[in-house]
């Protein structure tokens, strides 16, 4: 066994250093091409298939075929924001409807608005734009609705937004009712210029396969995917959680506003019923049912309720089928509809396909890449954690990763009466620490000490009542994620990976904020993090799927690839047996080693610390109890006494 | 003043019915913070129920508490087949599941009944008026209220006195916490939808009495009011819920008689946008809800 560990981590050191550089691009490269290839390719099957049905039979097949078409653009847009965040909007065809009544108020002939609509307000009545202008002003207005509405909903937390968005699909449908001097009221607006075919459907369901695509790969859709899988964890990381949401809720407004201009000019007609609540649910069952985390998914989903609602509308109607007459069902495609996403939401909530896409499919199964072997047997973590404690080779694997150890900051993490009061309760009180860079320092006390509210504050997790935080001579201030591009990073006591993403993402993630915002520390590269944390033969899988002491390796990792001036390391050894402990002091040595930065690690157990860190500082109770090298401690009459008194008394 | 007082009462009549559904859907968002948007479908379950009974000349002595009955069993249905399978999942499939039921009722009413209104003749009480003094009085707007009022009674001691009431409080307060001192969990949710139900059942049969038809989507625009009254009062609080329901109803009928008749159309367009702005600017509701004393 010992042997089976030793040559994977000395095979990493001889793989070649990728460049630590533009991950954006390669990320591009590697995920968005297969995903656009193999999605587009999902179109045109769909395309094909959608024909030959239309060629056997009347006009409404085609309508139907070219609505398919205009829902993909709606459903993907929704799946922009919706899919990404995590957070429910029903606002979308508000904007849709917006972005619809722009375009049809200025394309409607002039001579058709002076008797449908004769008091409209500036001038509407004599503008006379083409379509496609007019098109072009319609999604510009919609973008500009999503970016007001977006302002909003992007800074209120989940349910809030979903709510607000209620109201604005709401507002817009009664404004639109009552404002009939502009809209006609609930009298439809007619005459809007008639696209024929399904080109521009198509056209309109390529490009949003192609934005989808490409945002879910762009460096702020990963962040807005952070965000969805554990808005804690992302702040942590650095990831700002407003500015990725209120884009995602632009584009996706750009979207759906294509969506719905498609949609009036295939009716030919604009109505305020049209962007309904009833055509809401429908569009978000197309994307829940299928799955909303991937295109492929959005698409599928659409396609399944088209389907469905076809056959069910066909059976409903009481045909002749199969040799004997059917009752006819009015309402049997809202049953349906209703039936599909309820089914799917109580058995399977992330959708039938839940994290797969086509093109990744594709791509893992038939494209051919240079072979990078998984390491056999260490699959088992317990055991390799046993194996570990003795026979890790630690330096040599240092030393080989990183053969200096890059300079450390010269910079000490410092505190000065650092506080906080919850209600009567007095958490910390007046703690001031220092930690030397490049240093291992450690924070210890019995359980309540006030250890992991002292990171929190660090952090920012938690505002401070009194007291300052600081790296050299800056002041940690604001958000986590400000604190964490300023140079603090952390791991969590109770694991905080982000679930649905894969290993490797998890740690591209902090390495992207990493190259925006701490490019001045030097970096370890992501491959080469997988290899120092021994995770590179699970980095293709979902962090989910890691048992527990991978996940405490993953979380580190994600953390070190922020290139933080200090780690933060909250309990790392929490539930994990002596051996496997003594294991990981080794791996935190190692990694803090590889990217030069301090660490301070958190912890209960003693003995872990003691074995860790040159320095340790004592907490009982909020306030400092002691402070001083890991042997004066062991020593100290009050440690003994509050601590280990406790312990072995 | 007379009109001032005019509305205030047909205001608290509307709003009576609002508050007693917020009540309940404030007490689910309480237990398993679930909006729930199926709650309306009650009203729809008692109205048909009701319908039935009226068709077949049976008394309304009796057709009223078999209504509130069915509405109690339906929300226990509810919560056993669709909600206590997503308890533990995201905000998110909680919320779209509540519209799937929703959706899924309207659509099995059509199916199984009719699209079109199904008509009941209404009793002579429901619109029968009182001349007192100045004010015309709705003889119903007095039993709405005096019901409500005795069901919130009814709630603050059920809530103080009962052990089901405690464990309510408790899983409001924190839900994990109440489970490691032995609340079951099961027992508490459930009961919280009878509960819930039961007051929906109420509301429902104040509001039918008057209304005389059942049709499929009826439960729909109530049950978006009670929402917004539960989102005014703060979620999960239940004196928010009642205060909510009751300014919500009393704000209405002050919209409708000052706005300008071209804006007519907009009061729930005035009304969204306040709460909006109350969500932003408030995000725990009027009242908060971890200070605010419970019922």
């Amino acid at each position: 066994m010992a042997a089976d560990r030793t040559a994977p981590l000395a095979r990493t050191v001889t793989v070649a250093r990728p460049t630590v550089g533009a991950p954006v691009r390669s990320q591009l490269r590697s995920v968005a091409l297969p995903s656009l290839v193999g999605n587009l390719g999902f179109l045109v099957v769909i395309l094909a298939i959608g024909a030959l049905y239309a060629s056997g039979g009347s006009s409404a097949r085609d309508l139907l075929i070219g609505d398919l078409f205009v829902n993909l653009v709606l459903v993907l847009g929704f799946q922009v924001f919706i899919g990404n965040t995590g957070v429910l909007s029903f606002g979308h065809l508000g904007i849709a409807s917006v972005a619809a009544y722009t375009m049809a108020l200025l394309a409607v002939p002039s001579d058709r608005k002076t008797v449908l609509i004769p008091n409209a307000p500036w001038g509407i009545p004599e503008i006379e734009l083409s379509p496609l202008a007019a098109s072009l002003i319609g999604i510009g207005a919609g973008i500009a609705v999503a970016f007001l509405l977006g302002l909003v909903a992007a800074r209120t937390s989940g349910l809030a937004a979903t709510m607000i968005t209620l109201a604005f699909l709401a507002i817009v449908r009664q404004v639109a009712e009552n404002r009939k001097d502009l809209t006609g009221g609930a009298q439809n607006l007619s005459s809007v210029p008639r696209i024929d075919g399904w080109t521009w459907p198509v056209v309109g369901a390529a490009i949003a396969v192609g934005v989808a695509v490409m945002f879910r790969s762009s460096k702020v859709g990963r962040y807005a995917v952070a965000t969805r899988e554990d808005e804690l964890a992302a702040g942590a990381m650095g990831v700002e959680v407003f500015r990725p949401r209120l884009i995602a809720f632009v584009v996706s407004g750009a979207l759906v506003a294509l969506g719905g201009i498609l949609r009036v000019q295939s009716l030919g007609s604009i109505g305020p019923s049209q962007f309904s609540f009833e055509f809401t649910i429908l569009i978000l069952a197309m994307l829940v049912v299928g799955g909303m985390r991937t295109v492929t998914g959005a698409i599928a989903g659409t396609v399944l309720i088209t389907v469905g609602k076809e056959v069910t509308r066909f059976l409903g109607d009481g045909p002749n089928f199969l040799g004997f007459d059917w009752p006819v069902v009015d309402g049997l495609p809202d049953l349906f509809l209703a039936g599909a996403l309820l089914a799917v939401l109580l058995t399977r909530p992330n959708g039938l396909l839940g994290e797969f896409d086509l093109g990744r499919w594709l791509t893992r199964h038939f494209v051919r890449r240079p072979a990078r072997a998984a390491t056999p047997g260490s699959e088992s973590a317990p055991e390799a954690g046993d194996a570990a404690t003795a026979d890790v080779p630690t330096d040599p694997v240092v030393s080989a990763v990183a053969p200096a150890g890059p300079a450390p900051a010269d910079e000490a993490l410092t505190t000065a009466g650092l506080g906080v009061v919850f209600g009567g309760f007095t958490a910390v009180d007046d703690v001031s620490i220092r930690v030397e860079p490049g240093r291992i320092h450690g924070l210890i006390g019995p359980n309540g000490a006030g250890k992991t509210t002292f990171v929190n504050l660090l952090t920012g997790l938690v505002e401070p009542t009194t007291g300052t935080v600081r790296i050299g001579d800056r002041e940690l201030t604001g958000a986590p994620y400000r604190r964490a591009r300023a140079g603090v990073s952390r791991t969590f006591q109770n694991l905080r990976v982000f679930p649905a993403l894969t290993v490797r993402e998890n740690i591209a993630i902090a390495d992207l904020v990493a190259h925006d915002h701490r490019s001045h520390r030097p970096g370890v590269s992501v491959d080469e993090l997988l290899a120092l944390s021994d995770l590179e033969h699970m980095a293709d899988r979902s962090a989910a799927t890691l048992d527990y002491g991978n996940q405490r390796r993953l979380e580190i990792a994600r953390a070190a690839a922020l290139r933080p001036d200090f780690l933060l390391l909250d309990e790392p050894t929490s539930g994990m047996s002596s051996a496997e402990s003594l294991a990981m002091v080794d791996h935190v040595r190692r990694i803090a080693t590889a990217i030069g930065s301090g660490v301070l690690v958190i912890d209960h157990d003693l003995g872990f610390i003691t074995n860790i860190c040159e320095y340790v500082t004592v907490l009982d109770q909020g306030a400092v109890l002691a402070e001083g090298t890991a042997a004066e401690i062991q020593r100290d009459q009050r440690v003994i006494d509050a601590y280990l008194g406790s312990q072995h008394g | 003043m007379t009109q001032f007082v005019q509305n205030l009462i047909d205001g608290l009549g509307n709003g009576s019915t609002y508050a007693l559904l917020a009540v309940g859907v404030s007490m689910l968002f309480g237990v398993m913070h679930l909006v729930n948007f199926a709650h309306g479908e009650l009203l729809t379950m008692g109205a048909y129920v009701i319908y039935a009974m009226r068709s077949n000349d049976i008394s309304w002595w009796v057709a009223i508490p078999v209504a509130i009955l069915s509405a109690v069993v339906l929300s226990m249905l509810i919560e056993l087949v669709a909600f206590r399978r997503v308890r533990a999942a995201s905000a998110f499939t909680l919320l779209l599941t509540s519209f799937a039921i929703e959706i899924l009722s309207h659509a099995a009413w059509r199916i199984g009944v009719s699209s079109t209104p199904r008509r009941y003749e209404a009793p002579d009480i429901a619109f029968k008026v009182v001349e007192l003094g100045p004010f015309n009085i709705e003889i119903w707007d007095v039993v709405s209220i005096l019901v409500a009022v005795a069901c919130f009674v009814g709630t603050a001691i059920m809530l103080r006195t009962t052990m089901f009431g405690l464990a309510i409080r408790a899983a409001s307060e924190d839900f994990d916490a109440a489970r490691l001192m032995g609340v079951r969990a099961n027992r508490v949710i459930s009961g919280a939808f009878a509960y819930a139900g039961l007051l929906a059942g109420i509301a429902g049969a104040i509001w039918l009495v008057r209304r005389g038809q059942a049709d499929p989507r009826m439960g729909a625009e109530p049950l978006l009011k009670a929402v917004i009254a539960a989102i005014i009062g703060g979620l999960g609080s239940l004196p928010g819920a009642v205060v909510g329901g009751l300014s919500l109803g009393v704000a209405e009928v002050y919209f409708r008689s000052w706005l300008p008749s071209d804006l007519q159309g907009l009061t729930d367009s005035f009304v969204f946008v306040v709460i909006a702005v109350l969500f932003v600017v408030r995000p725990q509701g009027l009242f908060n809800v971890r200070t605010a004393e419970r019922v």
